[in-house]
């Protein structure tokens, strides 16, 4: 063992002064890459399988992940990695199917709604095809069906039914023995996703009962209320899923705090898609969190990455101060830039940022 | 330096800026299509010289396994390394080609590059006492500097720094004139050349010690393989860099002249300081594109493959506005870089020419 570890450390640290990267495995993948997508070591790369539509905005990918992927629980997700145009893309997305599809046939899927206006879920719409090659991170998540079984109560908003769908799958392949019960929130009943999937569940399994409610059919929308709460049998001794938008979940969320839920008891997933970024003066700024450093700043927008960042008492590497050596580029974990020289607003997404020429619009978050 | 208003200053930036914005907002496929390529490229002329050296006791591979090598190392040190270094691709979002993160195969280490090339020199360029590039504190080449008699022989010293070019640039951050002259002290130094030795030790291990002891029956000839190859790389890069900065007509300037200077003011010194050759698209590869050291001064992190392109837009603005740009072919702006070293070998008063430069 001790000779096994020894020797894949020393072997690592060849590989670093012969390839000049921290990732030896970086040196050969532009070559297999090109030979085999699937060969590539960086990440995991999958083979879409299948693509079949659930609704008319909603469509399920089945992916065949590499081999060494590490698998996933029910109600995790993972990251996706894509090309478009030139520009290398990370999105989050829930695994919609159950891990026994992985671990008895190598398969996964996700199902992903198009967001108006979305890069990526419009781009994973109408440019990915059967055979295509895509990458993935391993799964994530700590949005978990319970260990010790108990009564579940799962709240779903629209396309936030994806994890729901495979930790309810999950749970009657290994016949939970607890009630069940799903409240599932969408606008029209066109907008069902997992339809056929939900009512077969319901049919074999007398301790899962699903409620399907319909927000958008009358002329004023009927959202959750105090009624759907009071139809759940022993609410108290549940333990409550949410997953879904905003507004779905801080509505729950309130209501199930007045019912003296506890937080413990209270599981959600968030499942809000940032809204697309506009150019005007008014949404500049915001707080900018330097996560590496332990610090947050308020922005109003007068100021870039840097200045900020060197008020806040941090030296971050820099150079020439407008944007041409890119001494200053670094991490940006989440949220979106604007660059001053362009006008251009950044991804929402982890990417490279010039410090000394980006403004904040809205909370950021930098690796420095 | 010629003379421009401020109001001509700032059409110069404005034109020069409407170039780049047409560039940034077409970036895409092509881009990241071509430096994939070149890193493909790159792999196969390394593998191939890697895998052909140990059989180089064959004339003809040794030759063909040295070219490879050398190749590769020039591909991946101009086209890639330099330019993905300059953040000429951080866009696509590819740590693998993100210029803070990349490490070349050269002995210089990225850190040390991107403080004295992409900050000094890009920001500096060809200001006499600031930008260190300016004759590597080896070289006399402006009036500027006062004649030394050591500057006698100093066509030997381009000759070594040329074959020994990594190295030098290795240890450009050292400021070894500056020690030399009680200005700073080698204590200062210690972070950078804890840094360097670490890069520098790492090649010559690669290419020194590791291929040559898995090849040993056969080590000698890899090791001279290898030495030649590094050797092709360095007389190469040096000889282009030195046309892009140091040709006859390539301006220099002075501290006050830079100083607190507009953008406008700073895209003229980038301009005039600067200096083309011309050939063919292999050749503009094999110098990673710096045979446009013009268009990569004024926009050093547009991707360099784009420079052709660009250069048309550049003449036209540079003929509005009454700008030299300074191109010819390599043979010719070669010659006038060796003319120059050899002129400011002499005090003014041999030379009996008038201070040009």
């Amino acid at each position: 063992m001790l000779a096994k570890i020894t020797q894949s450390k020393t072997l690592h640290w060849l590989g670093r002064q012969l390839s000049n990267s921290e990732d030896p495995r970086a040196f050969f993948d532009p070559l297999t890459a090109a030979m085999n997508p699937m060969w590539v070591q960086q990440y995991t790369p999958a083979r879409v399988e299948r693509i079949t539509a659930e609704t008319a905005d909603t469509k399920t990918f089945e992916l065949r992940p590499a081999n060494r992927w590490g698998g996933f629980k029910a109600g995790q997700h993972l990251n996706i990695r894509i090309d478009i145009q030139g520009v290398r893309r990370t999105r989050t997305f829930s695994l919609s199917s159950s891990p026994a599809l992985w671990e008895s046939r190598g398969l996964i899927t996700l199902t992903i709604k198009r967001l108006p206006g979305g890069l990526v879920t419009n781009w994973l719409h109408d440019d990915l095809k059967a055979g295509d090659v895509i990458g993935l991170t391993e799964a994530f998540g700590d949005f978990l069906i319970p260990v010790e079984k108990k009564p579940v109560l799962f709240i779903a908003g629209g396309s936030g039914i994806t994890p729901i769908l495979s930790q309810l799958e999950t749970m009657a392949l290994g016949n939970y023995p607890e009630p069940v019960t799903l409240l599932y929130y969408v606008r029209t009943p066109n907008d069902v996703i997992g339809k056929e999937k939900l009512a077969a569940l319901a049919a074999r399994h007398p301790d899962f009962s699903l409620d399907v409610i319909t927000t958008h059919e009358s002329s004023t929308p009927r959202y959750l209320n105090d009624h759907d709460l009071d139809s759940i049998p022993n609410l108290a001794a549940r333990e409550i899923y949410l997953c879904g938008p905003k507004g779905l979940m801080d509505l729950a969320t309130e209501k199930l705090r007045q019912r003296d839920i506890k937080a413990e008891q209270l599981h959600s997933t968030f499942f809000a898609p940032p809204a697309p970024a506009q150019i005007s003066s008014s949404d500049i700024g915001g707080q900018v969190t330097f996560s590496a450093s332990n610090l947050s700043v308020d922005s109003i927008g007068d100021a870039n990455l840097l200045e900020m960042a060197e008020a806040a008492g941090l030296t971050p590497q820099h150079g020439c101060r407008m944007g041409i050596c890119h001494q200053c580029t670094c991490t940006k974990t989440s949220g979106t830039v604007v660059n001053r020289l362009t006008g251009q607003v950044s991804g929402p997404g982890s990417e490279s940022v010039q410090l000394c020429i980006s403004i904040p619009q809205g909370p950021v978050a930098l690796d420095i | 330096m010629n003379t421009l208003n401020e109001q001509q200053l700032n059409e110069l930036q404005k034109d020069l800026d409407t170039i780049r914005d047409e560039v940034l907002a077409d970036l895409g496929e092509r881009d990241a299509n071509h430096i994939r390529s070149m890193v493909r490229l790159h792999r196969k002329l390394e593998i191939g010289g890697r895998v052909l050296m140990p059989f180089g006791f064959i004339p003809p591979v040794f030759l063909a396994a040295t070219a490879s090598l050398g190749l590769a190392k020039i591909l991946e040190n101009m086209e890639i390394g330099h330019n993905v270094m300059h953040g000429q691709y951080d866009w696509m979002n590819d740590p693998s080609l993100n210029s803070q993160t990349y490490e070349w195969d050269t002995a210089c280490s990225s850190e040390s590059w991107r403080r004295t090339h992409n900050f000094e020199h890009h920001t500096y360029t060809n200001v006499i006492g600031k930008d260190r590039d300016y004759g590597y504190a080896v070289l006399r080449l402006s009036n500027d500097e006062p004649w030394r008699p050591r500057h006698t022989f100093q066509i030997l010293n381009y000759a070594a720094l040329s074959i020994l070019f990594q190295w030098g640039v290795a240890l450009h951050e050292l400021e070894a004139e500056k020690l030399s002259h009680g200005k700073s002290h080698l204590k200062e130094k210690r972070p950078f050349l804890k840094l360097a030795a670490k890069k520098a030790g790492r090649q010559a291990f690669k290419d020194y010690v590791f291929f040559p002891v898995l090849t040993l029956p056969v080590a000698p000839i890899v090791l001279a393989g290898n030495a030649v190859a590094n050797l092709i790389r360095n007389l190469w890069s040096s000889t282009v860099i030195f046309c892009g900065h140091f040709t006859q007509d390539a301006e220099t300037f002075t501290e006050e002249q830079a100083e607190g200077e507009s953008k406008g003011h700073w895209y003229l010194r980038q301009l005039t300081g600067s200096s083309n050759f011309t050939g063919g698209k292999w050749l503009h590869i094999m110098s990673g594109h710096l045979s446009f050291q013009i268009e990569h001064h004024v926009f050093p992190d547009l991707p360099a493959h784009r420079y052709p392109e660009i250069s048309e837009k550049v003449q036209k603005v540079c003929q509005k506005h009454g700008i030299h740009y300074n191109t010819g072919s390599f043979g010719k702006q070669y010659g006038t870089v060796l003319k120059r070293i050899l002129r400011h070998s002499l005090p003014e008063r041999i030379t009996r020419r008038p201070a040009v430069a």
